[in-house]
């Protein structure tokens, strides 16, 4: 009886070791045959209305099939003004630069579909779609349907989506200059001189100044209406331009899409949800590049972040960036 | 045989739990070593505002025999949103706890805090003293 199962096990093994050790033949892969697509986002962080949402869109058939005939996107919701798909495949060359070679006429946009039609003999091609971010998306979100035609009568689609946009808004680049553009209005996410921070005194929520003095670091300062007069030293604010603004300075949140620097952080709508204001004070001073600051409006109604891109002493000037939130 | 074996067994499993379960180092409350130390005292202190940059103007004056920290913040300070840091000697705690912001506004009423030594049995108080830099 033993001696039965030793010889099956004896089988067994010689059986497994032939068989593992035999040779396979290798053949070489079979492309795709028909027409295939394929699409990625290439934005990053929040969607926000205004901005653009990148996508790229590659499409192929082998050359003996046929060629391409056209590509198009259809948003569910139509893009505002800017939208469109590159009629330029791009391919990466050996420096690593990305390199333009154009395939069909400029793209066109009937409501919602936008599209290319090719003009030139191309069975591969690797498209661009830029979305730029409408009002009526506000709050809500979109889908994509990428599809490309070719000349042997083959359609292939490929769906991205839904994205949420946001509800925050986006300003870049405001330059505040000492005792000019000098009062930022935080509802209108706009800066005034002292004549408009008069006329539109009920939305001014705070001052930019500069001060170099002597025995403190005062420099660049944005400050409440509301604040001490110790904090606003020089300045003569326009009737009715009184609000008290709460602030929380910050260091190195340096935003992407305000910075636009190398940094990946994204403040997003949940961000401007969960901040605490109490015990904040309503001004901040020295300020410098890279610095920023929350702020929450005296009557609650918008949370900001305000970073600043840069300052300058010589002309006593700031470059900021503001991202809101309406909270009511 | 098999009955000396196991008797065997049981005896080094029993030496093994003991062995394992033996205090050899105390923790206190919070988890932390009870050591031998004495040694009491602040080594350095910070002070950071609410974007975690620094605001004092000049190193801390500790004085251990006083146990008082002296320090100046600079003018625009915003003194209810600060994050005090203190470098304790080796072993050493602090009470209470820093967990968060502390509010400095009061400073006629300044803020106080005990070091407890590694061993437990030491305590020092120290109050810390802080001056806005005045307004030229």
């Amino acid at each position: 009886m033993q001696r039965k199962y030793l010889s099956l096990i004896t089988i067994m093994l010689v059986a497994i070791f032939f068989s593992s050790c035999q040779d396979k033949e290798y053949a070489l892969p079979l492309g795709k045959t028909g027409l295939n697509n394929d699409c990625i986002k290439r934005t990053l962080g929040p969607n926000i209305v205004g901005a653009n949402i990148e996508f790229t869109y590659a499409m192929a058939l082998p050359a003996s099939e046929g060629k391409i005939v056209s590509a198009q996107v259809v948003a569910t919701i139509a893009g505002a003004t800017g939208t469109y798909l590159e009629n330029r495949s791009f391919y990466t060359n050996s420096s690593g630069v990305d390199v333009g070679i154009t395939v069909g006429s400029p793209s066109v946009n009937t409501d919602v579909k936008t599209m290319v039609t090719f003009t030139k003999d191309t069975c591969a091609a690797t498209l661009r779609y830029f979305y730029t971010i409408p009002e009526a998306a506000r709050g809500g979100s979109v889908s994509f349907k990428f599809s490309a035609t070719a000349t042997n009568g083959q359609t292939v689609s490929y769906d991205m989506g839904p994205y949420t946009i946001t509800n925050m808004d986006m300003k870049l680049d405001l330059l505040c200059t000492d005792n000019k553009a000098m009062y930022l209005s935080i509802a209108d996410m706009a800066l005034y001189d002292a004549a408009g921070a008069a006329a539109n005194a009920a939305n001014i929520d705070l001052v930019y100044l500069y001060r170099n003095i002597a025995g403190i670091t005062f420099t660049h300062a944005l400050v409440s209406p509301g604040a001490s007069m110790d904090y606003l030293p020089g300045v003569t604010l326009p009737t009715g331009v009184n609000k008290s603004t709460k602030m929380s300075k910050t260091w190195a949140l340096n935003d992407f899409n305000l910075a636009r620097l190398q940094y990946g952080i994204y403040i997003d709508d949940v961000d401007f949800k969960v901040l605490d204001f109490t015990g904040a004070p309503n001004f901040v001073i020295n300020f410098k590049a890279q610095a920023g600051t929350w702020v929450e409006t005296a009557d609650g109604k918008y949370r900001a972040y305000i970073y600043i891109n840069a300052v300058n002493n010589a002309t006593p000037s700031m470059t900021i960036s503001i991202k809101r939130y309406k909270i009511k | 045989m098999k009955k000396h074996f196991i008797k065997f067994l049981i005896l080094i499993l029993v030496i093994f739990a003991w062995v394992r379960c033996a205090k050899n180092f105390p923790i206190d409350e919070d988890g932390l070593l009870i050591t031998t130390r004495g040694q009491c005292y602040v080594g350095n202190f910070e002070l950071l505002g609410a974007d975690f940059q620094t605001v004092r103007t000049a190193a801390a004056v500790i004085d251990t025999t006083a146990q008082t920290i002296n320090t100046t913040v600079m003018f625009g300070t915003d003194l209810k949103n600060l994050y005090p840091q203190f470098s304790l000697v080796t072993d050493a705690k602090l009470d209470p706890k820093i967990t968060g912001k502390v509010d400095f506004s009061d400073l006629a009423n300044p803020k106080k805090w005990t070091v407890v030594s590694g061993n437990r049995l030491v305590k020092k108080t120290y109050t810390v003293y802080i001056t806005v830099q005045p307004k030229p």
